[in-house]
C-alpha cells in the first residue's frame, strides 16, 4: 500500500458512493436538506469513498454499486469497449473499481474492469505509438487517468526517438550558461 | 543515468542508447601510422596505413573526423543483405530477423559521419528505415496478446532502440494488468502459454563483455 501519498490515489478516493446506513447516525450533517441532524437507519446517503470504506469495515454501512458501473455502462462496454467514454463516468474508472471490488458485493465487477481494460489496451497500443498530434485530443478525452499515463509514456518515447533520429547537434550548451550574469557589485 | 522526468519507469534517452552502442567494434582502414593505443577498454593498434584494424565505433568516428581513416561498413550493411532481411521480415509474422543489437544507432552514426564510405547510401538508408518500420509494427502486434497472467514478455532478436521505445509503455501496461488481475477470483490457475515467454529485461540489458 505504498500509495498513501499518491495524488491520483487520493483523488480517486474522493469519488462519491451511495451507501445504505445500517445504524442511525447522530449529529452529522450529511443531508443538508433534512430538518434534524441525525440520519435514520436504512436511509441512503452519498459519501466519499474513503469514508464509506472505513464505515464499511466497521459494519456501519453497506455499499451499493456506484453509478459509473451500472447496467448502461456494462452494456456499452460489452458492445464496443474501445469507444466508451470512460472519462465521463469517472476519470479514475479502473482505480476506483479496484477499490470498490472488495467491499461491494458484486463479483462481476472485476471481470468487467478486466475485459474493458484488455480490449481498450489493444486500441491504446496502436494509437499511442503512431497517432499524430491531430488525433490526440479526441482520443484523450475518452481515456481514464491511468490510460492517459500509458498513452503519454508511449508518445514521449516515440517522440524522443524521432527527435534523435533526425540528428542535429550532439552537444547542447548547458542551460546555466545561457543566462547573462549580472556583474556583482 | 536515466532522465529524471519519469521517476517510475526510467527511460534511457536515445542519446544514452547511442552512447552505449558506440562501444561496438567496427573495421577501419587508417591512412596514417600510429602507435598502439592502450585504452581502458582494450589495446588497439598499431595502426599502419592501408591495413584494416578493429576499433570501437567512437574511436572510429573520432579518427574519421580528423581525416585519419576511412570506415569500412559492417558486413550486415550491404544492400543485398539488407534486402534479404527486409524480405524475411515481411514474410514472417512473428519472428524477427537477427540483426545486430544496435543496428539503428550504428547505422545512424555511420550515415552522419562516414557518408562517403558506404556504397549506395541512399538505398541502404531507405532499406534500414523500412526494416525498422516493419519490425516496429511486428512489435506492436505481438504486444497485443497480453493477459492478466502475463508476468514477463520476451521478444527474440529485438534491437536496443526498439526495446527502449516500448519499455515504459509495456512496464505500465503490465502493472495495470496485474492490478486488475488481482481482482479476479482465482478460478483455474493454468498459466497462459504465451508463445514468447521469458524475461524481456534480458533483451534490453546491455551485456557486459569480458575485457
Amino acid at each position: 500500500m505504498g500509495s498513501y501519498y499518491d495524488i491520483d490515489d487520493i483523488i480517486a478516493e474522493e469519488e462519491p458512493v451511495s451507501v445504505v446506513l445500517q445504524q442511525p447516525a447522530n449529529g452529522v450533517g450529511i443531508d443538508p436538506s433534512a430538518e434534524k441532524n441525525c440520519v435514520d437507519q436504512g436511509s441512503k446517503v452519498e459519501l466519499p469513498f474513503w469514508l464509506a470504506n472505513e464505515l464499511c469495515q466497521r459494519n456501519a454501512v453497506s455499499v451499493l454499486v456506484p453509478a459509473c458501473f451500472d447496467e448502461k455502462t456494462r452494456l456499452e462496454i460489452q458492445a464496443d469497449p474501445a469507444c466508451v467514454d470512460l472519462r465521463s463516468r469517472s476519470p479514475y474508472f479502473y482505480e476506483f473499481g479496484c477499490k470498490m471490488a472488495p467491499i461491494v458485493g458484486d463479483r462481476t465487477l472485476g471481470f468487467l474492469l478486466f475485459s474493458a481494460f484488455r480490449s481498450r489496451y489493444k486500441e491504446l497500443l496502436t494509437k499511442a505509438h503512431t497517432a499524430s498530434y491531430v488525433a490526440a485530443p479526441k482520443i484523450l478525452s475518452r481515456l481514464t487517468k491511468e490510460e492517459v499515463n500509458l498513452y503519454e509514456a508511449a508518445q514521449s518515447s516515440v517522440a524522443a526517438f524521432k527527435k534523435w533520429r533526425v540528428g542535429g547537434r550532439r552537444f547542447q550548451p548547458a542551460s546555466v550558461l545561457g543566462r547573462k550574469r549580472r556583474s556583482d557589485e | 543515468m536515466a532522465v529524471q522526468s519519469e521517476p517510475d519507469y526510467s527511460l534511457f534517452t536515445a542519446q544514452e542508447i547511442e552512447f552505449v552502442a558506440e562501444d561496438e567494434l567496427i573495421e577501419i582502414v587508417p591512412n596514417m601510422r600510429m602507435d598502439p593505443l592502450n585504452l581502458i577498454c582494450g589495446d588497439f593498434g598499431p595502426f599502419l596505413p592501408q591495413i584494416a584494424a578493429q576499433v570501437p565505433l567512437w574511436l572510429a568516428v573520432a579518427l574519421k573526423k580528423r581525416g585519419k581513416c576511412t570506415i569500412r561498413p559492417p558486413e550486415w550493411m550491404s544492400v543485398e543483405k539488407l534486402t534479404r532481411v527486409l524480405e524475411a521480415e515481411r514474410d514472417s509474422e512473428r519472428e524477427f530477423q537477427l540483426l545486430p543489437f544496435h543496428y539503428v544507432e550504428i547505422s545512424r552514426l555511420l550515415f552522419d559521419h562516414a557518408r562517403d564510405d558506404i556504397p549506395d547510401i541512399y538505398m541502404v538508408r531507405s532499406l534500414i528505415e523500412d526494416i525498422r518500420d516493419v519490425r516496429f509494427h511486428k512489435v506492436q502486434s505481438s504486444l497485443e496478446t497480453f493477459d492478466g497472467r502475463t508476468s514477463a514478455v520476451q521478444i527474440k532478436s529485438l534491437s536496443a532502440m526498439e526495446v527502449n521505445i516500448v519499455r515504459p509503455f509495456v512496464a505500465r501496461a503490465l502493472q495495470s494488468f496485474q492490478k486488475l488481475d488481482s481482482l479476479l477470483p482465482e478460478t483455474d490457475s493454468t498459466p497462459n502459454n504465451q508463445p514468447q515467454e521469458a524475461d524481456k529485461a534480458s533483451k534490453g540489458r546491455r551485456v557486459l563483455r569480458g575485457r
